[in-house]
């Protein structure tokens, strides 16, 4: 019962850290950004989602009708100034880390070092959880794995369905032969940055959901964050997903029958093994559909 | 070469002058905390030992203290504490008329929770830019950091916050937090005499440790060395271990360890974890239908955030504390301590920090200043090894901890003051050993 | 990657470091000036030896923690736990590190799908599964960390900051010398040429394998040792202290900054964010993070090449610069310390280094050359040679790439002085033959053999040096090497290989040979399409081939281009190589080849000589059968 239990909470808590991964995964599969500066977005999201909601009646969940919009502008300005410079995929790395650091120092300067929280009568969700038989569901991050869910739909459909989406993918396999077919990049890149900048809003909003922020939280999800997208494929949004619910499956169960301490030792292991056994992440997309 | 992209190119070139010129600032301007000169002259009630004033403002050359603090990083939250309650003591100490008459001042230098740049940065504090005094910075490795380089030049060094007593050899090295010489028997024996008090209410207890520094130390002792520790401790005076989970820093397996500990169904829940980890705990078992253990102790922890979830969820969690400001305990202080207490929370709240309380890290920090100027007003002079001496001789009275000795043999570890709070109605509140105590520890709310 | 005199540099510097501690006992300068320096040396020591694997070939590693923390973490074991003496505990540092970089380097470049990315996040992965190893084992860590005493050692040394100094500086200097010497011998130049085309390198002789072994040897020995010096320094180790993002995400920063194709790139890149981070630390509360970002973001966008790039450029005006601001601030400066004068005068340099940036990356996109196509020297006129024994012979080979059959069983001989046309349709496995030839690809079964010996199990390079060298049909120059140096590679890993200097001259023949002798200084991003087929031709010839494979080295060429071009192939031909020539012209093939092998839909159709193979009904419908609706 207990293995059920830790396996199937540490899934879904890994689904908060796929949330992270999400937007990361996205820029880097179709706009070869490694953006570090994602980190620094999650981490606005959630203080913004902590200022708002405790200085408005919003409620933390609904503060996503303001911060999404705004992360997704600064996702999107963000990725206008890396194409305006023709940023490559290394010096997008050393770029973003700059902008990470920038951020992280905003951050710290207008909300101090100090560990913020969410009072209990602004953010009741915390310490909640749904009751089914006999296993329990905390509420935050469920509620992460709904949003990982709608978003890998969402993205899912734009992707595969649309005609700007399919653009999306020959742009992610070869700049010079979309713009041939008159595709406009830097409108696709904007747009998909910003979506990646939203979903950042969405994460940093269920980080602050579940309990104490600091500015060094940023960092802190790094490792974690990169060894979700690198199982689930890089640019794959469903395989960032069920690499997210692995990953705290795995971690959560080695936890309980080994040690927490333990955890990173196994999943990084994993990692490695499916790197070397397949280098296209664990997840790899059906071939030859479109 | 268009135009734009030209004006884009000075835009470099001027970010690079101004970040490069910058390092002159902080031989002269912001770094230094300044010496305002004083408005009113407040006798600073701590000072026991300090001659009698004889001017109302310090005058003079001023006197610089030099130090580290990690105002970014991982430490960041705590160290942010300890920047406002050195300001705020060296304010009163200049409006009460300085250091040997002269006014003080502190360069402050960010370290950036980072050890390596601790060395450095004490480094050119002494030899480069001839501080004359030093204090130390927070957190266990980055004292360990600046102990050989204030050795290597004979400078007294008071810190804040180490506690792992047998590696701290340096004679002269002050600790202002002192847990005895031994902290892995000594807080694991005074939550066990707290437990005994209970009449038999606690029976098993379930360990959760942060493997890193002085937390894992009071859990495990150290790893090459038999000694006693909470492991070992708990078991020899009757209580059950039923559970012993140590996790990594930065653990994200909260709900894992939570499965865990319910099943282990323990009466006492020790938590032996750094900043917000219990919260992280206590969180995910109220998520598991609202579990919880009977006792909850946290060791070190964030003491703002556990303290909203303790009361919001009606934990009355235990932790540790040299001090805290409840109105039992300073009404019968110096009135100094009450204005220092509510001039601190001022400030915080204008430094945007979310928990405005003096208290043991606050406290902490205030020690470690007083034994610096007790130790030169006893000295009469900036000669270190004179004011090491006087140090090992006479001691120092300090407003929060009372009078204390140093004792070399002891690594100067002196008598602790450490004592167990608990959150109550809303606060925290000193309740154990009962002398000290504000109010009478709660056993088990169920 | 210029500048023969670069070990003077090199030397000054070891004189720099061994006098600098007495210099200061002379002169009293204060002590924190060494451990500062201690800092810039450890992370010179770092970003240089990072640089050696990846800056040079390309590799990127986000495992330089991995071998820092091993390092780190032997030292810390030894001494602290065990009472090792120092430098013993350094030795092992050093050798920890050596070893697993070679079982990384073992897994991670045997593995056929490994793409540059996929190394990336492996070596990710690295540091956090030491970092947890560390923790969880009491005989390591077990979490709380060790604690070093300052460590027994000779007197000579003086004082403990100037021992670590001098540690510093010797590993620094360890790491600064393998970076030198790789770029100044054909170590380097192979890492070079697998940072711009590892499958070409291969094709050219270059053991890819083995130089990609001893550059990450050279990473972890370095980097083991200089994280075992600095484990004594701080002298007190943690987990999460040592395997962090900090060391793998600054040696990219500094290496990048500086320059990663510079042997000195790392260092500048090391002295820069040293100075930099010391001078923010005090003085900028709220702001120091923001700067810093701020002059990383800029300076990757402006100078993406690295400080160093722009520093040759200009090097006199840089020099008169540093020294100009140090000079004012010295006579006139009552202001600041000696630190900050150098970060002024750092400040000042890079200023200069990155204003003009326009002007010189204007010029550096390299004469366009369209002008004047290279003309072939005609040289002496030789006779065909004679045809000989049998020199290359493949026996039944097929290729299967998944379900699909590119070669059902090709058998085909080829002798000495044969041109040897090979012909077919699109998709008739023409290509596919060249690679499955020159090793390139594995035949899924089949035997190919030259003079005998076996080539189907030979790695690439030992193919070239059996003598088989190939053409690409689309050019693949090493695109960061000029014309000559991309010969040059050719012949130092040719069939007879010859070091550096050797190589720059002998590069002269065959870019004469090629008529490129006026364009050796370009890079290849400079040339045309023809200049750029004969570039291949003239990289081929270099390794000194018996036999040469043109994978239609003709492909969209003009009508005179061409003619220009059979000229070269005729008369690579005369001077006694054997060539397999991939055509789709017909009219060139007739013209050239003394025989024809006529592959259609993965199976030998037809060969013979040209007259007759031409003359052949089923090539005839073959050809024509495709080529009426192509």
């Amino acid at each position: 019962m207990n293995v059920l239990q830790a396996g199937l909470a540490g899934a879904l808590g890994g689904s908060l850290f796929a949330l992270m991964a999400l937007g990361l995964s996205l820029t880097w599969g179709f706009l070869k950004v490694i953006n570090l500066a994602h980190f620094g977005l999650i981490l606005l999201g959630s203080y913004l989602t902590f200022e708002l909601a405790t200085s408005t009646p919003l409620g933390p969940i609904n503060t996503l009708l303001v911060t999404a919009p705004v992360l997704g502008v600064l996702g999107a300005a963000i990725h206008l100034a890396y194409d305006r410079f023709e940023v490559s995929e290394l010096s997008s790395l050393l770029v973003s880390y700059g902008l990470l650091i920038i951020l992280v120092q905003v951050v710290h300067n207008i909300w101090s070092a100090d560990f913020q929280r969410m009072d209990a009568t602004v953010n009741p969700y915390a310490t909640r959880s749904i009751r089914l038989g006999d296993l329990s569901f905390p509420l935050p991050t469920l509620l992460a794995a709904a949003f990982g869910l709608g978003l890998v739909v969402l993205v899912g459909t734009i992707v595969n369905r649309t005609y700007a989406g399919r653009a999306l993918r020959a742009f992610g396999q070869d700049r010079d032969i979309a713009s041939a077919f008159g595709i406009d990049h830097r409108l696709i890149g904007v747009v998909l940055a910003g979506v990646a900048g939203a979903s950042a809003a969405i994460a940093g909003m269920l980080f602050a959901l579940r309990g104490t922020i600091t500015p060094d939280a940023a960092f802190e999800w790094v490792g974690l964050v990169f060894a979700i997208v690198i199982l689930g494929g890089i640019g794959n949004v469903a395989g960032t997903l069920f690499a997210g619910l692995l990953v705290g499956a795995v971690s959560g169960v080695v936890a309980l029958l080994w040690t927490p301490s333990h955890s990173p030792l196994v999943v990084f292991s994993m990692v490695v093994l499916a790197l070397v056994f397949r280098p296209e992440g664990l997840f790899p997309r059906r071939a030859g559909r479109h | 070469m268009t135009r734009s992209t030209r004006i884009v190119h000075a835009a470099v070139a001027l970010a690079l002058v101004v970040s490069a010129c910058g390092g002159s600032g902080t031989d002269t301007t912001s770094a230094t905390i300044t010496t305002a000169a004083p408005q009113s002259t407040t006798t600073a009630g701590a000072e026991t030992t300090a001659p009698p004033e004889t001017t109302a403002a310090a005058s003079g050359e001023p006197i610089v203290v030099g130090s580290t603090l990690s105002l970014t990083g991982a430490f960041g939250p705590t160290g942010v504490i300890h920047q406002i309650a050195g300001e705020l003591f060296i304010d009163r100490l200049n409006e009460a008329g300085g250091l040997l008459g002269q006014p003080v001042e502190w360069d402050l230098r960010d370290d950036e929770s980072v050890t390596d740049n601790v060395a450095t940065l004490y480094e050119q504090l002494i030899g480069q830019d001839g501080v004359d005094l030093i204090i130390g910075p927070y957190a266990t490795p980055n004292i360990l950091a600046a102990m050989p380089i204030a050795e290597r030049h004979g400078f007294v060094l008071p810190q804040h916050t180490a506690v792992l007593a047998p590696t701290l050899t340096y004679p002269c090295q002050f600790p202002a937090w002192s847990i005895g010489f031994e902290p892995n028997a000594f807080i694991p024996n005074q939550l066990a005499d707290a437990m005994d008090s209970l009449g038999g209410a606690v029976q098993t207890v379930a360990l959760v440790t942060n493997q890193s520094g002085s937390a894992a130390f009071v859990t495990f002792g150290r790893p090459d060395v038999e000694e006693p520790a909470a492991q070992t401790i708990f078991p020899e005076r009757g209580y059950e271990v039923v559970a012993n989970i140590p996790y990594p820093p930065g653990n994200t397996e909260w709900d894992a360890i939570a499965a865990e500990v319910r099943q282990a169904d323990p009466d006492l829940l020790m938590i032996n974890g750094l900043g917000v980890d219990a919260n992280g705990l206590i969180e995910a078992m109220l998520a598991l239908d609202g579990y919880r253990p009977p006792m909850i102790f946290a060791l070190f922890p964030a003491p703002g955030p556990l303290l909203a979830l303790g009361s919001s969820s009606g934990i009355e969690a235990l932790s540790v504390s040299i001090f805290e400001p409840n109105e039992s305990i300073l009404a019968d202080m110096d009135p100094s301590v009450t204005e220092i207490v509510e001039e601190f929370a001022e400030r915080a709240t204008a430094a945007g920090v979310p928990y405005t309380v003096f208290e043991t890290q606050a406290a902490a920090s205030w020690n470690a200043w007083e034994i610096l100027v007790q130790g030169v007003e006893g000295a009469g002079s900036l000669d270190h090894q004179a004011i090491c001496d006087y140090l090992h001789e006479s001691g120092a009275d300090l407003t929060f901890a009372g009078p204390v000795e140093f004792d070399e043999s002891l690594n100067n570890f002196w008598e602790t003051t450490l004592g167990i709070k608990q959150i109550q109605d809303g606060d925290w509140v000193m309740v154990w050993p009962a002398e000290r105590a504000a109010a009478e520890l709660r056993g088990p709310t169920s | 990657m210029k500048g023969s005199r670069g070990w003077i540099p090199l030397a000054a510097i070891a004189l720099s470091i061994a006098v600098l501690p007495w210099l200061r006992e002379l002169t009293g300068f204060p002590a924190s000036y060494l451990v500062l320096l201690s800092g810039v040396l450890f992370w010179t020591a770092q970003a240089t030896s990072w640089n050696i694997l990846s800056g040079y070939s390309g590799y990127f590693s986000f495992g330089q923690g991995a071998f820092y923390g091993v390092g780190v973490y032997t030292l810390a074991v030894l001494v602290g736990r065990h009472g090792q003496s120092w430098w013993l505990a350094l030795m092992f540092a050093g050798l920890a590190g050596l070893l697993l970089a070679l079982v990384i380097g073992t897994i991670a470049f045997r593995l056929r799908s490994l793409r540059g990315e996929v190394f990336a996040l492996l070596t990710l992965a690295i540091p956090f599964i030491l970092s947890a190893i560390a923790r969880v084992t009491d005989s390591i860590d077990g979490g709380q960390g060790i604690i070093l005493p300052v460590p027994d050692y000779p007197d000579f040394f003086g004082p403990f900051q100037q021992f670590i100094f001098w540690l510093s500086g010797a590993v620094a200097l360890l790491a600064l010398a393998v970076a030198y010497g790789m770029v100044k011998t054909r170590y380097g130049w192979a890492l070079f040429a697998i940072h711009d085309d590892e499958a070409v390198a291969e094709g050219l002789g270059v053991p890819t394998f083995r130089h990609k072994m001893i550059a990450i040897a050279a990473n972890g020995l370095i980097a083991g040792l200089s994280g075992a010096v600095s484990a004594l320094q701080v002298g007190f180790i943690s987990p999460e202290g040592t395997f962090n993002l900090r060391v793998p995400l600054f040696v990219i920063v500094m290496s990048v900054l500086g320059g990663r194709l510079f042997w000195a790139g790392p260092a500048v890149g090391a002295i820069y964010v040293v100075t930099l981070q010391n001078r923010l630390a005090g003085g900028f509360e709220g702001w120091s993070l923001i700067i810093l970002g701020a002059v990383l973001v800029l300076l990757v966008l402006f100078a993406p090449e690295g400080i160093m790039a722009r520093f040759v450029l200009r090097p006199w005006t840089i020099v008169a610069v540093v020294a100009g601001v140090l000079a004012a601030l010295a006579l006139y400066g009552e202001w600041g310390d000696p630190v900050t004068w150098f970060a002024l005068a750092l400040g000042g340099a890079a200023v200069v280094a990155l204003v003009p940036a326009g002007r010189i990356s204007g010029r550096r996109t390299a004469p366009a050359s369209g002008f004047g196509a290279a003309s072939a020297h005609p040289g002496p006129d030789l006779t065909p040679p004679a045809i000989g024994d049998t020199l290359l012979e493949a026996d039944e080979v097929t290729r299967r790439f998944g379900g699909i059959h590119a070669l059902r069983g090709v058998s085909m001989r080829l002798s000495e002085g044969e041109l040897l046309g090979l012909v077919g349709p699109n998709g008739s496995g023409k290509t596919t033959l060249v690679n499955v030839l020159s090793g390139a690809l594995r035949p899924t079964s089949g035997s190919i053999t030259i003079d005998g010996a076996d080539l189907v199990d030979m790695a690439p390079h030992k193919i070239v040096h059996q003598g088989i060298a190939r053409t690409y049909q689309i050019p693949r120059p090493f695109n960061s090497l000029t014309v000559r140096d991309n010969v040059v590679i050719a012949i130092m890993f040719g069939r007879d290989p010859r070091g550096l200097s050797a190589s720059r001259k002998a590069a002269e023949e065959y870019l004469e040979m090629m008529g490129l002798s006026d364009l050796g200084e370009v890079r290849p991003g400079g040339i045309n399409l023809h200049e750029r087929q004969l570039l291949e031709m003239a990289r081929a010839m270099a390794t000194r081939p018996r036999i040469l494979l043109l994978d239609e080295a003709l492909a969209g060429l003009n009508p005179v281009e061409i003619d220009n071009a059979v000229a070269v192939v005729r008369r690579i031909h005369r001077s006694g190589v054997s060539i397999v020539l991939v055509e789709h012209l017909l009219r060139v093939v007739n013209q050239l080849a003394t025989r024809i092998v006529v592959l259609d839909q993965g199976r030998l159709l037809a060969e013979g000589d040209p007259t007759t193979v031409m003359k052949n009904p089923a090539v005839v419908s073959a050809y024509l059968g495709s080529e009426a609706h192509a």
